[in-house]
């Protein structure tokens, strides 16, 4: 699956990637430690990098991801007691201390991301999106036929929030002192997020990969780190090649999830409308046991597919026409690591989740790079209004995703 | 005089505003006074109080800006926190402390623990009552009015029941509406006006169910199934009007919102797989509370009946009927809307005694 790259690479064996990218990892997370401390500058480290990878021009930086998880247990638990305390309040201030970690704990070249947003402007955000939905569902609830018509306006609506929640978030970032920007407009958003669910859906997910397409390049294209513009362009082929697995089985897990259901609907008669309009403990037991089968059915190819087009969408991503960004995800390596996240975190009523974060952060870190052609410091921003948090509050709280 | 240099010196880079090129720099705290000097030899001296200085949080960089939108980044925590030591407030710093690897924490896991547990238990049912106090009665009111609308068009048809049937039935309806208890005392309000709708159940069959402005709609096949026995159709009716009685459907609106709410304030924190979870959790929870609104609802039967002259054990034999016509005599049934049969029975019987017993 990652065959492309341009450097020896193990797939999604564990312990041989592991290697392969301790071999990368290991050299770049120290130098970029070594080039930290001891402050030497980037030019000179650029010539020792092109040392490690003399098959090709120019030098693979890598991802890394410093966090640990007993630390970040500690700044989470005092987010979550913190949070509780101040009657949800202090979630502004958890989230930006949580977001700065997770940022500051992502080095590439020896530099770290940041994160910007002041906790004031997370907390205005916040609260006027949680009145904007509460006045929208009692509007909802009370008019049900001028609902629509909200229901309507609201779907409309959706692309603006996210376009406005993408560049707040683009801006409230920066690398090396260097923020990101995100000019994409409203039918762009309309496009990625609004029109690829319709087509996806109606597709039923044959279309899917365009789908995806839509929104990577909507997200991607529309970035520009400083002044120098992110450009994305995957071919819908390679976005294919992906695609076919997670189908096979989402269709195969149907199938036998339809069969078992039959099975056993027939066996105990679970599905005999009751006379009585009482329902059946068995029917609604039959229920919760069908949405799981769902929800299994669903999550490995979603874990699948998400994994192997990250994976094309960022080998296709170009910075200033001349860096090229790399992911190398072991598709079967990353559902393993999601769902194991996901079951730990359940079974320890959610004290595994730094843990689970910190695991997570540090996959994605390791298997991501960036194939610097010169040095990555000539680069210069202006960015410095990021306006209201209005529309980030918006996809936080509607849990709208779209970690890279 | 060495090592008191390297405690009032801490080294990192410097960015100019904007930039991503960077220099190594010497920031140093000489009384209230900062000064920077960077690799290139270039000096600058400015006061201490004009300069922002990034919150510590685990080990990640600190950022110091100037004003100049300048930045000096270093990786050494300790060495900033000490020259800053005598410049800020003693408090500074305290959730990075708080925050510390350290047996504390498993204090904070039990607080954390405790106070989802408090919040769950005692205050979203406190904040559903304060709730349901405030609501003015026009919101039941368009609720239920768009309920029955919808309804009509997906679920019912019109009642097939005779002209007379409907007319006894309402008579009586309205006879034991009559001694429903005004259960807020001197509220200005009006006693619910109950009306009773009959409706062609279609797909959920034999039933009753009120909407909260006291609206009870009767399913025809209910009425068929009692035979002749008005006195039952009566125990059921009697125990929708306990749920409009005891506003359940908007407790149990308000108690969704509250716990929604709840998740999504340590939901940022908790992952977006996990907190899918405990919304379904909560659903299953909000399936056993609607079972305790059902007792009561039954109990609430028997009173009124026993109180307007009827039947107390109406609805006792209301739930003998569906046992004994549809086999409906399941045990149990943590996940079900409606609490097991057998239990119900058992329980509207010792309800009904106790009450007889007391008069």
């Amino acid at each position: 699956m990652s065959r492309e790259l341009s450097w020896p690479s193990c797939d999604q064996l564990r312990d041989c990637n592991r290697t392969a990218l301790h071999r990368a990892g290991i050299v770049s997370g120290a130098r970029g430690a070594a080039k930290f401390m001891t402050s030497i500058q980037w030019g000179r480290e650029g010539q020792a990098g092109a040392a490690v990878d003399r098959n090709v021009p120019g030098n693979l930086e890598r991802f890394s991801f410093r966090g640990r998880a007993g630390e970040y247990f500690g700044i989470w638990i005092v987010n979550v007691l913190l949070t509780i305390i101040t009657l949800g309040i202090y979630s502004a201030w958890a989230k930006v201390r949580r977001q700065r970690y997770f940022y500051g704990n992502t080095y590439l070249a020896g530099s770290s991301f940041d994160y910007h947003a002041r906790p004031t402007q997370i907390l205005l955000g916040r609260i006027i999106v949680i009145v904007f939905l509460i006045v929208y569902n009692v509007l909802l609830n009370l008019f049900p036929i001028v609902g629509l018509l909200f229901a309507l306006g609201f779907s409309l609506a959706i692309p603006w929030f996210i376009m406005r929640g993408l560049r707040f978030n683009a801006r409230v970032t920066s690398y090396g002192n260097v923020r990101l920007n995100f000019k994409g407009g409203y039918w762009g958003a309309f496009r990625a997020f609004v029109l690829s669910g319709f087509v996806a859906g109606v597709s039923l997910g044959i279309f899917a990969p365009y789908a995806s397409r839509w929104s990577w390049r909507y997200l991607l294209d529309n970035l520009t780190y400083g002044d120098r513009p992110i450009s994305s362009d995957p071919r819908i082929g390679d976005l294919y090649r992906h695609w076919w697995l997670p189908a096979i089985l989402t269709v195969a897990g149907l199938a036998v999830l339809g069969f078992l259901v039959t099975a056993i609907g027939a066996a105990y008669g679970a599905f005999e409308v009751p006379k009585d309009g009482v329902a059946h403990p068995g029917l609604v037991l039959a229920i919760y046991g069908i949405l799981l089968g769902l929800f299994l059915v669903y999550a490995l190819p979603a874990l699948l597919y998400k994994a192997g087009v990250r994976n094309v969408v960022l080998n296709a991503t170009v910075l200033d026409q001349r860096h090229r960004f790399v992911s190398e995800l072991g598709k079967w390596r990353y559902a393993w690591i999601a769902i194991t996240n996901f079951l730990a975190t359940i079974f320890t009523l959610g004290l595994a989740r730094p843990w689970a974060a910190v695991r997570m952060a540090r996959y994605l870190a390791d298997h991501t790079g960036l194939h610097a052609v010169g040095s990555l410091d000539s680069y210069v921003g202006t960015v410095r209004d990021t306006g209201s948090a209005v529309g980030a509050e918006f996809m936080d709280v509607e849990g709208f995703d779209f970690g890279f | 005089m060495a090592s008191e240099v390297i405690q009032k010196t801490v080294s990192g880079l410097w960015r100019l505003s904007g930039s991503a090129r960077a220099t190594p720099a010497v920031l140093s705290i000489d009384g209230s006074a900062t000064t920077l000097v960077t690799g290139d030899g270039v000096a600058v001296s400015l006061p201490l109080s004009t300069l922002q200085i990034s919150d510590r949080i685990g080990s990640i960089p600190r950022y110091i800006t100037f004003p100049d939108q300048g930045v000096f980044e270093t990786a050494d925590n300790d060495g900033i926190d000490a020259l800053m030591k005598p410049h800020v407030g003693r408090h500074a710093g305290l959730i990075h402390q708080l925050e510390r690897f350290h047996p504390r924490l498993f204090v904070f896991v039990a607080l954390a623990i405790a106070f989802c547990f408090a919040l769950y238990r005692f205050a979203v049912p406190a904040l559903v009552e304060v709730a349901v106090l405030v609501t003015p009665p026009v919101v039941p009111q368009l609720m239920s009015q768009s309920a029955l609308v919808s309804l009509d068009k997906t679920v019912f048809s019109e009642s097939g029941l005779a002209v007379e049937r409907q007319k006894t039935l309402v008579e009586k309806f309205r006879q034991i509406a009559a001694f429903t208890p005004d259960r807020i005392k001197g509220d200005v309000r009006q006693p619910a006006p109950y009306t009773l709708n009959f409706r062609k159940g279609g797909i959920i069959g034999p039933n009753a169910f009120a909407l909260p402005d006291g609206t009870v709609v009767l399913t025809d096949e209910l009425v068929e199934l009692a035979g002749q026995d008005d006195e039952i159709v009566l125990g059921v009716l009697a125990h929708e009007i306990g749920h409009v009685d005891h506003r359940h459907s908007l407790r149990q609106l308000y108690r969704a919102a509250g716990v929604a709410t709840l998740i999504m304030f340590i939901g940022g924190d908790i992952g977006s797989g996990t907190e899918d979870v405990l919304v379904q959790g909560s659903a299953v929870l909000a399936l056993s509370y609607s079972r305790s609104a059902e007792a009561e609802a039954d109990r609430y039967s028997v009173e009124l009946m026993h109180k307007a002259g009827h039947d107390p054990l109406a609805i006792t034999r209301f739930f003998e009927l569906l046992r004994t016509k549809l086999g409906e005599s399941s045990d149990s049934g943590f996940l079900s809307t409606h609490p097991a049969t057998p239990e119900r029975i058992a329980e509207t019987r010792r309800y009904a005694e106790e009450i007889a017993a007391g008069k």
